[in-house]
């Protein structure tokens, strides 16, 4: 039986581009998030993270209710020290509409070097001491700065990586904020652990 | 003729479908995707005279679209680029001397100038074996330390291995002198 050269050709493409897909899928394994993971719509992954001066501990969902702008930073990330201002300047804008930004440090000196640091920069919000449990269930932060926008329901509205403007940075919070507070899991809402400016000071 | 014609057309398809899936599969709008790397070139056997010094030079070559901080940073929390090295015994490990950082601002901080190494730089290390270094080859090892951001994130402090080897001699290599020109023609 004489085969047609074309149809050949055209199933060993088809054959290729599977195995092309096959592979690219099985890199990346679903159950275990990494920098692709969307996190979208997804329930952030709650932690419980020191504070700079270890006195107090901070839970994620110490904040459901309250639109949480969770940035990933280090001191030595100069796009990192870009935002802060930024940062500080929308707390005190969104901040009575619900929002709170909290700093993840991602560095290796000690916290009371960050606790200076953040002093420096004039950072009016809670700072923790992040920890490779919490980097890897947001996908393993690789390179920072990394932000994720969470609704007042606690779901992913956002992820960010790298610098953005201020102005892209304001419509994430708009649309957090936005974001009904009506969780599916009804997780009670509790208390603020940390006033804001408290962990810098 | 017909075959032809589908033959394009099955062609066509299959450019369509793989432009399609690799658009699907990059993911180059996320900054910082690619890693940053910095590789040391080959270094040259040097030769170096027991109880006198000599330079080597190590070079390093940073990958495209990234930057490190210079060794000295204009900002105190910056992490700087340093090279530490583990020398054989009885030889000194002297000097080491880091290009001076090109001065760059970047769009994530137009105002601010960085100091900063991209592309290819030079460390010059100064060693210096001790005359009762027996003469032979020796091994240095050590660690490049980096920081590096590309225009929008920064990645944490990484660290090259580095190693290079020198040449021990007693005394050093003759100078080779053109012999004197005969005054006689030789035919």
């Amino acid at each position: 039986m004489k085969r047609d050269p074309i149809v050949i050709v055209v199933v060993a493409m088809v054959i290729s581009l599977l195995l092309v897909f096959g592979v690219s899928r099985a890199r990346h394994r679903p159950d275990v998030p990494d920098m692709t993971t969307s996190f979208k719509n997804q329930m952030a992954p709650d932690f419980s993270l020191p504070s700079l001066d270890g006195k107090t501990t901070v839970h994620l969902s110490d904040y459901r209710g309250k639109a949480v702008l969770l940035n990933f930073w280090a001191t030595w990330c100069v796009p990192c020290k870009i935002e802060m201002p930024w940062f500080v300047e929308l707390q005190k804008e969104y901040g009575a509409q619900g929002l709170q930004v909290v700093g993840v440090s991602m560095d290796d000196s000690s916290p009371e070097d960050v606790a200076t640091f953040a002093k420096n920069m004039g950072v009016n919000y809670p700072i923790v001491v992040g920890k490779e449990s919490v980097e890897d269930a947001y996908g393993g932060v690789q390179f920072l700065p990394a932000t994720f926008y969470i609704g007042r329901d606690g779901k992913v509205t956002d992820k960010v990586f790298g610098l953005k403007g201020k102005h892209e940075i304001q419509d994430y919070i708009k649309k957090a904020l936005a974001q009904n507070s009506a969780p599916a899991t009804a997780t009670p809402t509790a208390q603020i652990v940390l006033a804001p400016g408290k962990a810098a000071n | 003729m017909r075959r032809q014609v589908a033959g394009k057309t099955f062609l066509g398809i299959f450019l369509l479908i793989s432009l399609f899936c690799a658009q699907l599969f990059s993911q180059d709008d996320i900054p910082g995707k690619k890693s940053p790397s910095i590789t040391m070139g080959e270094v040259p056997l040097t030769v170096v005279t027991r109880g006198k010094g000599g330079s080597v030079d190590l070079q390093f070559r940073i990958g495209a679209g990234f930057h490190v901080n210079s060794n000295t940073p204009t900002q105190e929390y910056l992490i700087p680029t340093a090279l530490k090295l583990n020398a054989p015994t009885d030889i000194v490990v002297g000097r080491i001397t880091y290009p001076a950082g090109e001065q760059m601002a970047f769009s994530f901080a137009p105002d601010e100038k960085l100091s900063v190494y991209s592309g290819a730089f030079t460390i010059g290390v100064i060693v210096r074996p001790l005359v009762s270094v027996l003469p032979g080859k020796y091994e240095f090892r050590g660690k490049l330390k980096y920081q590096a951001c590309d225009k929008a994130a920064c990645f944490p402090p990484k660290e090259l291995p580095v190693q290079f080897e020198i040449k021990v001699v007693k005394n050093p290599p003759p100078h080779v002198k053109n012999p004197a020109q005969s005054p006689h023609v030789h035919s």
